[in-house]
């Protein structure tokens, strides 16, 4: 056809991310070059920020109005958007809306109590069992998870989810990049542990 | 690299998060010390379960149409649109006949391109969405009712298998400030919408083609219905499957 060039690829931008938008209620695409830049740039990110709101409120009607909220925000503030990766930005951004939600619901309050100090965190000797962790299934991994602290569920998901380097991951949960690294060893010790827990129950 | 310093290190080297000249001292440990290698080891079978295994939380179809409907639209709706709803929706509310004179004259002059870019633009969604029909069947007489139980009009709904064209199914969509029906069929691969929304204009009009962001329209008016058919098939296959759709 040669002249689609552009509405292919704005296709793809959406369709790329899994965002599913269906066609009632919106009046439109973006018209006006702020709501389209905003369109195109946050729109790709909306599984990514939604995974992560998911794992932290643990509930999708939560995680709905915490990406909501996040996404009214970075429209809001977008032209202070100046760095190379939006993702890690948005991110950013659906943290702060869920550290807000916490402080606005009750419920929420418990889920991002600091990680339990009195955990042992020396390595356990690698045992046999640990070896076999990546054969848990899908259903237990989810459940272990969720039983994780916020800030371990929010490392992991941010880690091997979205695959963000040590320093984004800083940037995002605005911990020292000196600990990302520390951090994120607590956060796999402490689901391998519950991992084990988990095995040797009858 | 020393042991413990190497064992410190271990989470950031199978992150691989460490620089190459690093990376290298702490392989060449790592590769002597069963120490060192097993725990890498199980760091690594714990990268990999939560990569494969871990449930994925995708966001609801319905998330994104509700984070756009609650964006604010900045920027006020350029005056042709604008005239254009008025000329086609709101005569009525012009006042008074000059008013609805000038408006009338207003939308002759500026072609309705809003809704063109509309139909252009719910076409792309309604198939980047998963949502090309709300009512999935190729039977005319399913189809039909369905419509027009929601919507106050009958469009023309008939399945053009034998010529090539099949019907899919139909949807309800907004087209410009419109509640429009979408009547979706196929050509070959290719996804043809087809709306038809009330025509604030009762006179028919013949079809006319032209193409916009690489997809082909073809808009008319019969029966006090507008029709507009969009695609990326040829014009000429188009505009044929307007001719069916007219004679239907």
């Amino acid at each position: 056809m040669g002249t689609c060039a552009g509405v292919t690829n704005l296709t793809k931008e959406f369709s790329s991310a899994g965002t599913t938008t269906a066609s009632h209620g919106m009046q439109q695409l973006a018209t006006d070059p702020r709501n389209r830049r905003f369109e195109l740039l946050a729109m790709p990110h909306l599984d990514a920020a939604f995974g992560l709101a998911r794992w932290l409120t643990g509930n999708t009607a939560d995680a709905e109005d915490v990406v909501q909220d996040a996404y009214l925000r970075a429209f809001r503030y977008l032209d202070t958007f100046r760095g190379d990766n939006f993702r890690v930005w948005l991110l950013t951004i659906v943290r702060n809306s869920f550290l807000d939600w916490l402080k606005d619901t009750r419920s929420g309050q418990r889920l991002f109590q600091p990680a339990p100090a009195d955990l042992d965190w020396t390595d356990p000797n690698p045992s046999p069992e640990a070896m076999l962790l990546d054969r848990v299934d899908s259903e237990t991994l989810g459940i272990l998870m969720a039983q994780l602290p916020a800030e371990y569920r929010e490392i992991l998901i941010l880690r091997e989810i979205e695959d963000l380097s040590y320093k984004d991951i800083a940037t995002v949960t605005g911990i020292p990049a000196g600990t990302v690294m520390s951090r994120l060893s607590r956060a796999r010790l402490a689901l391998r542990k519950a991992w084990i827990n988990n095995e040797k129950r009858p | 690299m020393n042991h413990d310093r190497t064992k410190r290190l271990l989470p950031a080297y199978a992150d691989r998060q460490t620089g190459p000249v690093r990376r290298f001292f702490l392989g060449r440990h790592i590769a002597r010390c069963p120490s060192c290698l097993a725990e890498l080891e199980v760091i690594q079978a714990m990268r990999s379960a939560l990569r494969t295994n871990l449930p994925v939380h995708r966001a609801p179809p319905a998330l994104a149409m509700r984070i756009a409907s609650a964006l604010p639209r900045e920027a006020p709706p350029p005056a042709s649109r604008r005239s254009f709803r008025f000329g086609f929706t709101g005569a009525a509310m012009a006042g008074s006949l000059a008013g609805v004179a000038l408006t009338l004259a207003v939308t002759r002059a500026t072609p309705p391109d809003a809704m063109v870019a509309d139909v252009v633009a719910d076409h792309v969604r309604s198939m980047m969405a998963d949502h090309l029909t709300d009512i999935p069947t190729s039977d005319q007489h399913t189809v039909k009712p369905w419509l027009s139980a929601r919507l106050d009009l009958s469009p023309v709904v008939k399945d053009f298998v034998a010529e090539g064209y099949p019907l899919v199914g139909g949807r309800l969509d907004y087209v410009d400030g419109h509640r429009a029906a979408a009547i979706v069929y196929r050509r070959d691969k290719h996804v043809i919408n087809l709306f038809a929304f009330l025509s604030g204009d009762a006179t028919d009009a013949a079809p006319r083609q032209e193409s916009r962001d690489g997809f082909n329209v073809v808009r008319w008016r019969a029966g006090g219905l507008t029709y507009v058919a969009v695609s990326d098939v040829e014009a000429s296959q188009l505009l044929a499957f307007v001719r069916l759709v007219e004679n239907g």
